[in-house]
């Protein structure tokens, strides 16, 4: 039932589980100049979940997260087609601060802390929005309690803190903007197990906590045992999608390699 | 050589030198002035602004323009001065050097030294076009802001003194470093510029406009020019044609220092100053600004990145 969850119409009103969706893409394609990164693009994000996205290298996953959040609108140079709506609301309109404005937001790839910022100044740099701005002071204590592994080094200067500590002030520093939903982008690389074993408890932390999460985790089991929904993507679309209780390995490892069997399902 | 003879000398070279370092400090905290938008716009924005001297003379002729209206006292016009100067480098941002810059080139799918390129182009333009607006306002005739202050000197010992006007200077350039280090590191503005340094893609993220951060970047930076034109119009003459010459001092100073950090901005203006001052007290007044280029010179040779970048 759930490999063809994803064509179009079938959920046009009620989302999965008869629940309204937080967020609709349709029809989503993404461009780099010439070169197209996503097809036709269709998923639902239901509020609350935590959806994974697995697939090989160069399949088209960050593209999809940085359309979502419009870093995709740099004009002649990389841009979208296709629309991403949040009850009512087109987020594919909006520049990327109004996008984290109204509530959606990105870890990206690679951490991207402001290098030569302290771990508080990068933290309060995540509260920049007006609507934030008040409770900032809040706010970073409740994520120094929360990350008790650089508390006590908030006036470290990032750059000078191993990776699995960056990747935690990057976490925090996107929660600083009191998001609804919250995209991260392969949390896990260059990391020791063990350390993703962490962060891992964090965003499940965070997910109860109401917040909607979007991962990309290249780690097909680890994606499947965190999540309530996971899409396959192969060569910029969605080949497979569903519940992970009711998707067998062979199924999703066929369509994340894109063989016959996992082609022919989709 | 009497001893008496000896003594007399090396208390002269002792004045000289304390005079030197004394003198060059001083020089030093006006360096920094002129220098600091220079090293911050390049910092943000990788802005290479050669039009920053002639904003410093714009900031001068700005106070000329109200002295003629307002019976006030030259300091008082900075605090009209600097606020012009701030919001005619954010409208100068945003609706001109926003467009020209690196980003702006990507969007169009350009590569980004053309990114680079543009802005040196169009700030040297708008250098060239500023100096024959004001010409055509002001004529080539030198200017002074008149002041009470201008001969008056704190006197250390009999031997050694410095200009009143160059001492209040000093400390107001302090002042003005130490409050854009504030804004800077405790003001959500100022973390936003400095966020939109380190990575400007990732900014908006953030919730950061970097247009308006840019903005916010260039007014700063024309504002404290400002400050520095009214502050150089006290102390000597300026006419249409002088921003160049700043623009080398602030070269100079940023080149010494090192980019983006305001304590080396503040130190290269010293050693800027202190080594000029200490030249043309040796070698004549010639070789103060040799002096100089050779301090410059040196850096670039065995620091290139400034002798106080982290
Ligand atoms: N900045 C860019 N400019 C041009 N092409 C790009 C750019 N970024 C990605 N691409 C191309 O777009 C396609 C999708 O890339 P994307 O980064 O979204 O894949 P991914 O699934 O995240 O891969 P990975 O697992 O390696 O992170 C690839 O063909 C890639 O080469
Ligand atoms: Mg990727």
């Amino acid at each position: 039932m759930s490999i063809s969850e994803h064509k179009r119409g079938f959920f046009a009103e009620e989302g999965r589980g008869g629940k309204r969706p937080l967020l609709t893409v349709s029809e989503l394609s993404a461009y780099y100049g010439e070169l197209r990164a996503l097809f036709d693009v269709e998923f639902q994000v239901m509020p609350g979940e935590v959806l994974a996205i697995i697939g090989a290298n160069g399949a088209g996953k960050s593209t999809l997260l940085k359309s979502m959040v419009g870093m995709m609108n740099r004009g002649k140079t990389a841009h979208t087609t296709g629309s991403i709506d949040m009850r009512g609301r087109r987020l594919d309109q909006l520049t990327t601060e109004k996008i984290v404005d109204a509530g959606v937001t990105m870890v990206p790839e690679g951490r991207r802390l402001f290098p030569r910022l302290t771990v508080e100044e990068n933290l309060l740099t995540g509260a920049y929005l007006p609507r934030c701005r008040e409770a900032s002071e809040d706010k970073l204590v409740e994520m120094l309690d929360m990350f008790p592994r650089f508390a006590e080094r908030r006036t470290q200067i990032v750059s000078q803190m191993s990776g699995g500590e960056q990747q935690m002030v990057a976490v925090a520093r996107a929660l600083m903007s009191d998001p609804q939903v919250v995209l991260f982008d392969e949390l896990s690389l260059g990391l020791a197990p063990a350390i993703v074993d962490d962060i891992y408890e964090k965003v499940q932390q965070i997910n109860q906590a109401g917040v909607t999460c979007i991962v990309i985790e290249q780690d097909m089991k680890r994606a499947l045992r965190v999540s309530n929904h996971v899409l396959v993507m192969l060569e910029g679309a969605i080949v497979l999608e569903g519940d992970p209780k009711d998707l067998n390995e062979d199924q999703v490892s066929s369509a994340y390699f894109g063989s016959e069997i996992g082609r022919a399902s989709a | 050589m009497t001893a008496e003879a000896f003594n007399e000398e090396l208390y002269w070279s002792v004045i000289d030198i304390l005079n030197g370092l004394l003198t060059g400090t001083i020089i030093g905290g006006y360096y920094a002035m002129i220098s600091i938008g220079l090293a911050m716009t390049f910092g943000v924005m990788r802005l290479v602004n050669l039009a920053h001297g002639d904003f410093i003379i714009v900031g001068a002729y700005l106070a000329v323009v109200l002295l003629n209206f307002l019976p006030i006292s030259p300091f008082f016009t900075l605090t009209i001065v600097i606020p012009i100067m701030f919001c005619l480098g954010y409208v100068l941002q945003r609706v001109l050097l926003n467009h020209v810059s690196v980003q702006a080139m990507e969007r169009k799918g350009l590569s980004a030294n053309y990114g680079l390129m543009a802005p040196i182009l169009v700030t040297f333009g708008l250098g060239i076009f500023i100096s024959h607006v004001l010409l055509g306002i002001f004529e080539s005739d030198a200017r002074q802001l008149k002041n009470s202050l201008a001969f008056s000197a704190i006197r250390l010992s009999e031997d050694l003194n410095i200009s009143l006007l160059r001492f209040i200077f000093f400390g107001l350039g302090i002042v003005i470093l130490i409050l854009l280090h504030l804004y800077l590191t405790r003001t959500h503005a100022g973390r936003a510029i400095r966020a939109a340094s380190d990575d400007a893609e990732v900014s908006p993220l953030m919730g950061i406009n970097t247009a308006h951060v840019y903005g916010l970047a260039l007014g700063i930076s024309m504002a404290i020019a400002g400050a520095a034109g009214v502050m150089i119009g006290m102390i000597r003459t300026f006419q249409p044609f002088d921003g160049p010459q700043f623009l080398l001092i602030a070269f100079g100073t940023v080149i010494i220092g090192g980019l983006g950090s305001i304590v080396g901005s503040l130190v290269g203006g010293i050693l800027l100053g202190i080594t000029q001052v200490l030249a043309g007290t040796y070698f004549g007044p010639s070789a103060q600004l040799v002096g100089g280029y050779m301090l410059i010179l040196f850096v670039l040779a065995f620091k290139p990145q400034g002798l106080f970048s982290k």
